[in-house]
């Protein structure tokens, strides 16, 4: 009985963590979607994100819930709200923010100690940028058919995106990662878990050091992640377009258009009938 | 027939010192309507919690003792079982509601619980709580009012036997807070749902109520009949609860021997018109007088002026919605005034254009002769201050000490630190100087407010609500507080819903409805006038209708006054201690 | 620069940016229940924005992508989105590729690089405003229904209807606590340009600093949330497959929706017709 109660307490904890989480990481995305970023030279400087939000909040309460739901909260607010949605691709953030953020959770075993926190929150940083370049060169690299051909083009990409990484770390990394969370996460350790009705995050409650266990499940995830962006990416390989194309008769289309076209009038016909009827039978 | 057997019931929260609920016993029969009053932390909120099953079932804690709700255990029951013969309302309600439309929220739970007729169920629910027609719109299109009745909806969506509310009116104007009991009461005489409320208004627990429970230190006290309950003046002000002006008043007329002393109390205006019927009215024109000096002949000249301002907002859908209209206004110099008016009537919306927060899209606003867009900004922050409504939102630092100390810290003003103590020991924070504002309680987050709002000592001091959400109590101690800050602060405003507050700290009162200013001039002149009151909605203390019913030319604002008025014989005998 | 930096600040912190900002999201969540493209089903649409949202990605032909463009850019007048969203996407174009574009000169590259690069500026614009279609024209329950039929996990269409709920509710705490830093703080002249950047500075600082009693505060709602939900029955309802049924039989699909996925799919043969003539 009390081992049943103590498992549901949890699951409610959590889904207050995902909800708080996702609700102030959203809001925070929204805001620096719409922030323009500024360019000196090649190197953009942008506020990138907040994500000071969910890697102070995983690491006070459920490290799990809190990633699940600052990637949850940047996908629903900033993405699905704002219309920014990029398909299948918006799955690798949403794996390369959970990773980064839950490992940065697992890391701090007393939120009280400013060392430990500073470096886990680096390290949060740094691991979901590097997952994210890989990602983009990989991107460029299947986009541009021709990646190769065009003179100039490997190295600018390579170049930027090391530059991005690098400045992200260092410009967003630091700015926006690093000293928030240092600034946030002694304030609030000890006054925020009262509120949630939660006990704060003690050697009991801690989850235990990284193990082999979430290194795998992360590689998993990763893995994940780069196969769903180079299928969004790189479908010339899947599906024949060109060859498909060449090969087809020009009549094939043109009965195709005739098809469509009936069927558009049959269409438009039998909405006419229905919309009579419905009013027939509402004068009825 | 029982709906709520409460028996031996103790629950400590984890990591609490004492138990927040102690053996306590209640029983409820179905159809009551009861009352539940104590003073903070008694446990009121635990106690409904454990009625509808959230604890042990989901807040868990030291539990033991036996909850029925019609005759289920609640230990062992899931909570949507439970929730389908006891529903809740929170004090927060605006959480409780979680999806974007009306319809949506109110048939919600029903869905979630594969009702196939869920849609009809939130249909019957809202029409139950006054929300026909609005089952399509967005929540953030309701007021204040029709969002507590929608999160009522939602509880009552499931047809539950008892319906539970935790300070439903605690945010409202008169006008609302009689919508909502009016509801409350058709659903308890016409559907034979039994209410539990917590409530400290006890006009209307003596208006509605059929019972009331006296809830001391985790335990009952006692249950009684509303009318029994309500006349025992000593053990409810013990339990800082209020008994009704007019009980109070009679109360102290026995203790004078005006009234004998073998005589029923009054709890309503009705029932004071019999046994007050025989008294005589001594000093009504004293009275009025009296208000009415405090109009001195000079005029001060303007603090802050308003020409012709026209605001509109943006709607999300179809033309601008407009707030204000050519409004002509002059606040000044020393002037102690309340802005009152229904939700809605612009109150907040005037004070952020005092503040240079909103810009009017028409017209001018100055401030001591000054065009406010021409001030600096941060020369008018040291003139004008605005404290909000919702104090939590004045807090942006870790502790109140740096929270009151932060506008002087970064203006570098001389001896912040002093005046910080000073404000500290003013406003007798000193002992809790570094705790985060939002884990105080009530009156010691407002009081922090207050400290921080007055920090830079304001010229104008604007005041949004200073008493909303407030037990009777802390309001109490809140307007005291007001009262002696009358002599640091200069022009004061005041927006609020709070009658008794109007009465006794304001000397000139504006009325706003539908963005005009429909009333200005002392409390006689408006409470005096039947067509402001009618048009607003606005109602005086009860104690003041209690004193015109007797005497159409008493103007009694509290109780001092009433008893002084209407014991006129026993004058020098009235007690000093404070009674208003 | 100086200039572009001030508009940056103001747009940061000024009061009517702020409004703007928050009625030009809440305008784009609920403003345009009432157009054709909200009335379709939402099952329908995402199944068309699989095609528009993909597709492209994989075409290489001019024509082809130009007719795609053509059809999500009149989806996307239908849909009556808002303009701060429009605005985001153009940003988005451009940096999505317009600074590839510029690098590949930096370094050397010529004319040829133009062309791969305009092919690709048509595939990210098409896939965007595919989903600006999809994402901001559809009323969010909908939507979030209509990604459940899909078997989407049932926590991301609660979040989507949850978000929608609350996003006002969030946007005004948070406007009251930066009127609280702009009330009592005091922040530095911004005169110079030095003193401009020192302004940014300081509201970014600002803004990081706000979250704190935004978290204090947002977590105690959602405690009352949670709670709340546990009452409305979201846990049983989440593990239910009657409920699901019960929330997907408002789904319809309607001739309006067959004429739509019609057209479209006329357009897309009329552009491989005209492709393959050339």
């Amino acid at each position: 009985m009390e081992k049943v109660k103590k498992q549901t307490a949890t699951q409610s904890q959590k889904l207050m963590v995902f909800v708080l989480t996702m609700a102030l990481y959203g809001l925070a995305t929204l805001f620096t979607e719409l922030i323009p970023s500024f360019q000196v030279g090649i190197v953009e400087f942008s506020v990138e994100y907040f994500l000071f939000i969910p890697l102070t909040l995983s690491m006070l309460f459920d490290p799990m819930s809190a990633a699940l739901g600052a990637a949850t909260g940047e996908l629903v607010f900033s993405e699905i709200m704002l219309g920014q949605f990029g398909g299948l691709g918006e799955l690798e953030k949403f794996i390369t923010v959970t990773i980064g953020v839950y490992i940065a959770g697992r890391m701090v075993a007393n939120p009280a100690k400013r060392k430990m926190v500073g470096i886990a929150a680096m390290t949060g940083v740094v691991i979901q940028q590097l997952l994210g370049t890989i990602v983009d060169i990989l991107k460029v690299q299947f986009a541009v058919s021709d990646f190769e051909a065009v003179a100039g083009l490997p190295e600018s990409v390579f170049a930027t995106e090391g530059f991005a990484f690098l400045n992200d770390v260092l410009f967003s990394g630091i700015l926006f990662c690093l000293l928030p969370t240092l600034f946030l996460v002694p304030k609030l350790y000890g006054k925020i878990e009262p509120l949630l009705g939660m006990q704060p995050r003690s050697r009991e409650t801690y989850l235990g050091a990284i193990n082999i266990k979430v290194v795998l499940g992360c590689i998993v995830a990763f893995a994940v992640a780069v196969c769903s962006e180079m299928l969004a990416e790189s479908g010339t390989s899947l599906i024949d377009w060109e060859a498909g194309w060449a090969g087809s008769s020009t009549a094939l289309f043109a009965g195709m258009i005739v098809a469509a076209a009936a069927a558009l009038i049959v269409l438009i016909f039998m909405r006419r009938g229905a919309a009579v009827r419905v009013n027939g039978e509402e004068q009825a | 027939m029982n709906v709520i057997e409460i028996e031996n019931l103790t629950f400590s929260y984890p990591g609490a010192s004492a138990p927040t609920l102690k053996k306590l016993n209640l029983t409820v029969e179905a159809g009551d309507f009861l009352a539940i009053v104590g003073n903070n932390g008694c446990g009121k909120s635990t106690l409904c919690k454990a009625m509808n099953g959230l604890i042990p079932n989901f807040i868990t804690g030291t539990y033991s003792g036996r909850v029925l709700a019609k005759g289920l255990d609640t230990c062992g029951t899931d909570v949507g079982s439970l929730a389908a013969r006891v529903g809740y309302v929170y004090q927060d309600f605006e959480n409780q509601i979680v999806r974007p439309t009306v319809l949506d929220d109110a048939s919600y739970a029903c869905m979630n619980y594969a009702m196939k007729d869920y849609l009809e169920r939130g249909k019957a629910a809202l029409e139950k709580c006054g929300l026909a027609g609005r089952e399509k719109d967005y929540i953030w299109q309701l007021s204040g009012g029709q969002t507590h009745l929608l999160a009522l909806a939602g509880a009552v969506s499931l047809e539950p036997d008892v319906l539970i509310l935790d300070e439903p009116i605690a945010q409202l104007d008169p006008g609302h807070a009689d919508r909502i009991y009016e509801i409350l009461k058709d659903l308890n005489e016409n559907y034979g749902k039994t209410i539990i409320v917590i409530e400290h208004h006890t006009e209307y627990i003596a208006d509605y109520c059929k019972h009331v429970v006296l809830l001391k230190e985790g335990t009952v006290a006692w249950k009684l009949p509303t009318r029994e309950a309500l006349c025992r003046v000593k053990d409810l002000t013990a339990s800082d609860i209020f008994p009704p002006q007019v009980t109070r008043a009679a109360y102290e007329l026995k203790k004078n021997g005006v009234l004998p002393m073998s005589g029923e109390l009054p709890v309503t205006v009705s029932e004071g018109r019999k046994i007050f019927g025989g008294l005589s009215c001594h000093r009504a024109e004293d009275g009025k007088a009296a208000c009415e000096s405090v109009r001195s002949w000079e005029t001060p000249p303007a603090a802050v002026e308003f020409k012709d301002v026209s605001l509109a907002y943006r709607s999300v859908k179809g033309g601008p919605n407009q707030i204000f209209d050519r409004l002509n206004l002059t606040v000044r110099k020393g002037e102690k005034i309340a802005l009152i008016g229904s939700n809605g009537a612009g109150k907040s919306t005037l004070m952020k254009m005092m503040t240079g927060l909103l810009r009017p899209s028409q017209g001018e606003i100055e401030i001591f002769g000054e065009k406010i867009q021409s001030v600096k900004r941060d020369k008018l922050f040291r003139r004008i201050s605005l404290v909000y409504q919702n104090p939590e939102e004045m807090f942006i630092k870790d502790t109140i000490e740096s929270d009151i100390a932060y506008a002087m810290e970064v203006r570098n003003i001389k001896q912040w630190k002093e005046r910080t103590g000073q404000l500290l020991e003013q406003f007798r924070l000193t002992g809790l100087k570094d705790r985060d504002g939002r884990l105080l309680s009530g009156g010691q987050m407002r009081r922090a407010s207050l400290a921080i709002g007055i920090a830079l000592n304001p010229e104008i001091l604007l005041l949004d609500e200073p008493t909303a959400n407030l037990d009777i109590a802390t309001r109490r101690e809140i307007i005291r507080t007001l009262e002696d800050m009358k002599d640091v602060t200069d022009t004061v405003m005041i927006a609020t819903h709070d009658m008794q507050l109007v009465c006794e700290w304001a000397q000139r009162i504006i009325v706003l409805c539908g963005g005009k200013v429909i009333g200005d001039g002392t409390r006689n002149e408006i409470f005096g006038n039947e067509q402001i009151r009618e048009r607003t909605g606005i109602r005086p203390p009860e104690i003041f209708s209690m004193g015109q019913e007797l005497c159409p030319q008493a103007y009694c604002y509290t109780i001092d006054e009433f008893v002084q008025t209407f014991g006129g014989d026993f004058n020098g005998r009235v007690h000093k201690e404070a009674i208003g | 620069m100086a200039g572009f930096t001030k508009k940056l600040s103001d747009n940061l912190f000024d009061k009517f940016s702020m409004d703007f900002l928050r009625s030009q999201v809440l305008k784009n969540a609920y403003g345009n229940d009432d157009t054709v493209i909200a009335r379709l089903d939402p099952r329908i649409l995402i199944v068309w924005y699989l095609f528009f949202g993909l597709v492209p990605w994989f075409a290489n032909d001019l024509i082809f992508l130009l007719f795609s463009f053509m059809i999500v850019v009149v989806t996307t007048v239908l849909a009556r989105v808002a303009g701060l969203v429009l605005f985001l996407f153009l940003l988005g174009v451009f940096s999505q590729t317009g600074y590839l574009f510029v690098a590949t000169l930096i370094f050397g590259g010529n004319g040829t690089a133009i062309a791969p690069l305009l092919v690709l500026t048509l595939k990210v614009a098409t896939v965007s405003l595919a989903s600006i279609t999809v994402f901001s024209g559809l009323d969010p329950d909908r939507l979030s229904n209509g990604l459940m039929w899909f078997k989407c996990p049932e926590r991301l269409s609660f979040s989507i209807s949850y978000a929608y709920r609350m996003l006002p509710m969030l946007m005004e705490e948070f406007q009251s606590v930066l009127l609280s830093y702009r009330m009592r703080g005091n922040p530095p002249d911004s005169g110079t340009f030095l003193g401009k950047i020192r302004y940014l500075i300081y509201q970014i600082k600002v803004i990081i600093h706000a979250f704190y009693p935004l978290m204090l505060n947002t977590a105690k709602r959602s405690r009352t949330t949670v709670e709340a939900l546990e009452i409305k029955g979201y846990r049983y309802a989440a593990v239910n497959k009657d409920v699901k049924k019960l929330k997907l039989a408002s789904l319809k699909v309607t001739y309006d929706d067959m004429i739509f996925l019609i057209i479209s799919f006329l357009m897309i043969c009329i552009s491989l017709f005209i492709s393959s003539m050339v």
